[in-house]
């Protein structure tokens, strides 16, 4: 009917000879006709979409219950896909609806993800953001056992849902494997794992890894030194008694000191190394490696004292637990950023908002006769002080520098030295006999985050907002190596036991371990839901701990590169871990106000008995929660004899 | 769509300056001011982790500005969290609070006290796996929880563990040591200053003062005998009990065989207070409460605390020759510890108690003014004490109260207004309802009447209609004008309940209501009597609802 017409009317202007009305009448046609059909294409698109993902998603749920937490899987990548699409095409509104509408099925798993997906709201923020970017620029990989995958592929035919097929073929990578679904357990590992980065984590952690330990450390001499002497008594010396042989090896100790250093050391620490190594040869002996980086020796005097703390030492385990020694900071105004403890627990440094570090000398607190009532009596009686006098009055010392935010503070291994990081992009290095500054690092673009003395001191590594992790001596002012691969930032560090390798924890809710010689990272440990704000390894170089935002802590294997057993430990940011000398327990410190004590032999074990599987089965035990008294634990810190110290601020607030 | 809406971006144009804003402009941007602020919050709360905080400051915020190069937002810088108000009438929108200073009050203002410097203090979190019980560290789990009633029972010693008394002897630190002194100074010295006011809060509230409760209960029991006659200094006291008692995290029932005397002195002590003008009702009242409070609390775990408690208050109440002051605490302690004591106690002696105050409350035969004050007090506190047992018992029954009270003392008649209430409530009970007042009406009206004796007539059961009219002119006076319209309604029911107490006598009644019907009854008795003994005064104290049955 309408085509007559028209036909008719061009007919009529023909005839007539109107050739520009002609024209102009066919261009609004073809233009009204264009615009209706995009119109509806676009509306139907976003349409598409949300029936699309609707159906879907109540085919997953109502799929076999075998094969049901397969396909579930699927819907996560997809729905992302689906939204950035709609966001793609410049359907905001539709976006967002979709996005609310579906947003509760996922926020379990990936609730931070979603919060900052939320955010995006045009095209342009797609490019910009990182996730966004990462979910767009790579695929997901997803593993399905053969049938699931069929009835995915079957389902999709059936249904003719282009939009979805569109979507799952164009970002999503299926790893078929025969047989029987995989149990609900492994989930963790099987889904959200972007392509090319999950790729690339089992690419780099099939590398080899040296784990062990230091060669020619103190601790292996003392290992060493009970082989050997256990020989020796066993050669005859077994009627005396051991104090006899103490006073013996002692003696022996003042007359070879010169000739064989290296055995003078093995025979002092023998009574002790043998308790070490009953103890150790329950757990299996960590390998030796040689150091990559030439690494200090160590003053006489300085090793004398590591082997006097390593004879006192307790020896913890779960039935034998540490003593805790509590170091509150009072008055700090929320201006206190982070603190350390030096290994004997003698110094405490603090870093503040104000750009100050203050150290405080337990020795001289512990004697508050001296450090308080005299000066109070000297300011009565002269009127007149001197900014001197005043220092002195002070019971720390402040060491000022920065100008920002100091974010961590890290002791060189016998307190020596003291690093500072802060937001004002520098690291300083202070000495703590002079309170003075020596050096300032530059290299870091924005705010380090953290900075951290090796085990033997000398290096130091630091992680900054700028995406990287650096590696430098105390020597030279520039960096030694840049390790570059976080997506984001790069929050905490800690060193390797044998100084070969730095793990670093970040915002990108992973974990990296960076080999010190090469720069290249070692190892990538995925599993993580939100920043990573703490990291330990354990004394052997085998374990690594990791503990985020949200309270959770896990274990991991550095070996394999994988995670051995994940918990919540905590209702909120877990501050700092620590393990005990000898690897049997494990500390966390959280915002929540608790010390807690995990059993870490315990799940060893279990990953020893079922190492074939290697499955995150095991859970780490609690051992016992120490609450404090609303002061969130900042830093924990084993000495070498097993003693705990902790420190945090008193927040008067709460 | 977005959370910034464009007149958000249209308002914010304006304020900075630029009048007209397309909207076109304000919607493209409001989506990407919503992606900004996104970011910038993003930052921040990677800044508030770093500084070890769970809490969003400002200072965050100009520290995640400065990371992406952008000039901080001066004026807010605060390392406290800002405190928003509500904007009245917005269900969600807030403002800062934002005061103008002035200048010269700033000025003229004294320097505030330098903040302290910062500081460390050591302690053991745990020795070996064990966290000592001292107070740095949060109260031991015995003490927070609340104590568990049947744990308790069975061993007063138990709960009194010997490792948490070796602390107390051995470790009170410097600080607990000021804080007692402090405390104590203020008691004794300057109770009416706000600074009292924070300390017991302070004692309300704060932890870790369980190791100076032996020091206060001593302290309490100690400036209570040597200040009988010093009201403040006593008030200031028993708040200080008050507030211990009231701390959650101490563990007071060890010491409260050793701070009931001093409250129990405060409460039936012969003299409180110097002069004749202290008020010395007032203390006794709130001794009274905190004695119901600690009965109330700790009853359970210590039977015989309550029982030791009266028997001592009865003592004094029953001894004519104590004083009236000590009378008036005495049954002030007795009413506070709830109605049922009243009544077991109180009641049944009032009869003689009220012959003997009777005459020292007469102007013609107490000539001492100050004594028949006191006398009228006393009287005061027996009439609350009865009224509020009374009103205690009306609550019981609702339904059922009204018909026997009336029966010792007005006409057979009455029930038919009484019972209305309970004809609209349920109209199904309502025939046997009405059964036992004309069965007991047979028995009782002799027996209490002669104990009662009423101002009304001597019942009988088959007076005429004319009768509820009479009482109820009567007694109108004292109630509002909602019942004369009942008046009609109940002469109406009149016939109808006469009829049905005739149908109903031959059924049987059951077990239940009879039981029923007994303690109602007994409210009934105490109605009259009270009535008998205070008049018209125990009127206030039923409810209204209640009110009209029974006049």
């Amino acid at each position: 009917m309408e085509e007559e017409v028209e036909k008719a009317v061009f007919a009529y202007l023909r005839k007539k000879g109107f050739r520009l009305t002609e024209i102009a009448l066919q261009e609004e046609q073809t233009r009204l006709s264009s615009d209706a059909s995009s119109l509806s294409r676009s509306e139907s698109d976003a349409a598409k979409y949300y029936d699309g993902y609707g159906k879907l998603r109540s085919w997953a749920y109502n799929s076999l219950d075998s094969y049901r937490h397969e396909l579930l899987r699927v819907l996560y990548p997809v729905f992302i896909h689906c939204f950035m699409d709609l966001v793609a095409q410049g359907h905001m509104q539709e976006a967002r609806t979709f996005f609310q509408t579906f947003r509760e099925d996922h926020e379990m798993m990936h609730l931070r993800d979603l919060q900052k997906l939320e955010g995006i709201l045009s095209p342009s923020h797609l490019e910009e953001m990182e996730l966004a970017r990462l979910w767009r620029q790579n695929k997901v990989k997803i593993r399905l056992c053969q049938y699931s995958y069929e009835l995915l592929v079957q389902y999709l035919h059936k249904t003719q849902s282009l939009a979805m097929l569109g979507v799952i073929n164009e970002h999503i990578n299926f790893e078929v494997y025969p047989g029987q679904p995989a149990s609900m357990s492994d989930d963790s590992e099987a889904v959200f794992l972007i392509g090319t980065s999950q790729d690339l984590a089992r690419e780099i952690n099939q590398k080899e890894l040296h784990w062990g330990l230091l060669e020619d450390s103190v601790e292996e001499r003392m290992e060493k030194t009970l082989s050997e002497s256990d020989k020796t008594e066993v050669d005859g010396n077994k009627e005396a008694d051991t104090e006899d042989n103490n006073k013996k090896k002692t003696d022996g100790n003042k007359h070879s000191t010169a000739v064989n250093n290296k055995k003078k050391k093995d025979k002092v620490v023998g009574a002790t190394g043998k308790t070490i190594r009953s103890e150790s040869s329950m757990v299996s002996v960590p390998p030796r490696v040689k150091p990559e980086l030439t690494l200090p020796q160590f003053p006489p005097e300085v090793e004398q004292s590591i082997l006097e703390d390593l004879r006192n030492r307790v020896q913890l385990n779960s039935l034998a637990l540490p003593s805790v020694s509590f170091y509150t900071f009072l008055n700090t105004h929320n201006g206190l950023n982070c603190s350390t403890i030096s290994h004997d627990g003698s110094l405490v440094a603090g870093g503040f908002s104000d750009s100050s570090v203050k150290i405080w000398d337990m020795a001289k607190i512990g004697q508050p006769g001296r450090a308080s009532n005299p000066q109070g009596e000297n300011g009565s009686m002269q009127g007149m002080h001197s900014l001197a006098s005043d220092e002195a009055k002070r019971p720390y010392s402040l060491l000022q520098g920065h100008s920002g935010p100091v974010y961590s503070v890290s002791f060189s291994p016998f307190a020596d030295f003291l690093l500072s990081s802060s937001s004002d992009n520098t690291i300083r290095l202070w000495s703590t006999r002079l309170n003075a500054n020596l050096v300032s690092y530059k290299g870091h673009n924005f705010p380090v985050w953290d900075a951290q003395f090796s085990p033997m001191g000398h290096y130091f590594a630091t992680a900054s907002h700028d995406r990287t992790a650096r590696l430098w001596s105390v020597e030279r002012i520039q960096p030694l190596r840049v390790m570059a691969g976080h997506l984001s930032d790069v929050d905490c560090v800690q060193w390797h036991p044998n100084c070969n390798y730095i793990a670093t924890g970040s915002s990108d809710k992973t974990v990296r371990l960076w080999d010190v010689q090469t720069g290249n990272c070692a190892r990538l440990f995925i599993g993580h839901r939100s920043m990573v704000l703490s990291l330990a390894i354990s004394p052997d170089g085998r374990f690594m701990a990791s503990g985020d935002e949200d309270g959770t802590i896990m274990l991991w294997d550095l070996s394999t590169g994988r995670s051995v057993s994940p918990i919540i430990g905590h209702s909120s940011c877990v501050w700092t871990l620590a393990f005990s000398c000898e690897g049997t327990l494990l500390a966390s410190g959280s915002a929540d106000c608790m010390v807690k004590l995990w059993d870490i032999t315990s799940s060893m074990k279990a990953l020893k008995t079922d190492d074939s599987k290697s499955g995150p089965a095991s859970r780490l035990r609690l051992l016992k929660a120490l609450p404090t008294k609303s002061t969130p634990v900042y830093t924990l810190r084993f000495s070498r004899r097993n003693l705990l110290f902790a420190a945090g601020a008193l927040s008067a607030g709460s | 769509m977005s959370i910034v809406p464009k007149e958000t971006i249209e308002v914010i144009a304006q304020s900075i300056g630029i009048p007209n804003l397309s909207p076109d402009v304000a919607l493209a941007l409001a989506p990407d001011v919503e992606y900004r602020l996104r970011e910038i919050t993003q930052e921040a709360i990677k800044c508030m982790r770093h500084t070890k905080r769970t809490v969003l400051t400002a200072d965050d915020v100009d520290s995640a500005l400065n990371l992406r190069n952008l000039e901080p937002i001066y004026g807010f810088a605060s390392s406290d969290p800002l405190k928003f108000k509500r904007a009245i009438g917005h269900k969600d929108l807030f403002y800062l609070d934002d005061r103008e200073v002035d200048f010269k009050e700033v000025i003229d203002a004294p320097l505030p006290k330098a903040p302290l410097d910062t500081a460390v203090v050591t302690h053991w979190l745990a020795i070996e796996g064990v966290q000592p019980a001292i107070p740095e560290n949060p109260p031991i789990e015995a003490i927070v929880a609340p104590p568990d009633g049947k744990k308790m029972d069975h061993g007063k010693d138990d709960s009194l563990p010997i490792d948490l008394k070796l602390p107390i002897k051995h470790v009170l630190s410097r600080e607990l040591q000021m804080y007692f002194d402090k405390i104590g100074e203020l008691i004794l010295g300057r109770a009416d200053t706000p600074l009292f006011k924070d300390a017991l809060l302070s004692l309300a509230k704060d932890s870790g003062l369980h190791p100076l409760v032996p020091y206060f209960s001593y302290f309490i029991a100690d400036e209570v005998s040597r200040n009988l006659n010093n009201l403040p200094i006593l008030f200031a006291l028993m708040r200080v009990v008050k507030s211990l008692l009231s701390n959650p995290h101490i563990h007071i029932e060890p010491y409260l065989h050793q701070m009931m005397p001093s409250i129990i002195t405060c409460l039936v002590a012969k003299r409180v207070g110097h002069q004749i003008s202290d008020n010395h009702w007032a203390i006794r009242d709130f001794a009274s409460k905190i004695v119901a409070s600690i009965c109330r609390r700790y009853g359970h775990v210590y039977h015989n605390l309550q029982s030791r408690l009266t028997k001592t208050l009865i003592h004094a109440f029953l001894d004519p020759s104590k004083a009236l002051t000590q009378h008036y605490g005495a049954i002030q302690g007795l009413s506070a510890l709830g109605p049922s004591v009243v009544r077991l106690l109180i009641l049944p002696n009032l009869e003689t108690y009220m012959q003997l105050l009777d005459p020292e409350m007469q102007l013609d035969k107490q000539k001492n003014e100050l004594k028949r004050k006191e006398a009228w007090r006393v009287y005061g506190s027996l009439l609350l004490a009865g009224g509020s047992c009374l009103y205690d018992r009306l609550r019981l029954f609702p339904g059922l109260l009204s018909p026997p009270d009336i029966l010792p003392w007005k006409t057979n008649k009455k029930i038919a207004l009484t019972n209305l209430p309970n004809n609209k409530r349920k109209a199904s009970s309502r025939l046997t309802a009405h059964q036992p007042p004309t069965k007991k009406l047979a028995v009782d009206p002799t027996g209490t009447n002669s104990q009662f004796p009423s101002t009304d007539g001597p019942a009988t059961s088959s007076s005429s209609g004319s009768n509820p009219n009479h009482h109820h002119s009567h007694n109108s006076s004292n109630n509002n004008s909602s019942s004369t319209g009942n008046i009609t309604n109940a002469n109406a029911n009149i016939n109808n309940v006469s009829g049905s107490g005739a149908h109903g006598q031959r059924v049987a009644v059951s077990n239940v209501l009879r039981q029923a019907w007994k303690e109602d009854l007994d409210a009934g008795h105490l109605l009259s009597s009270l009535h008998g003994l205070f008049g018209e005064g125990i009127f206030s104290f039923i409810q209204p609802a209640e009110m009209h049955c029974f006049i």
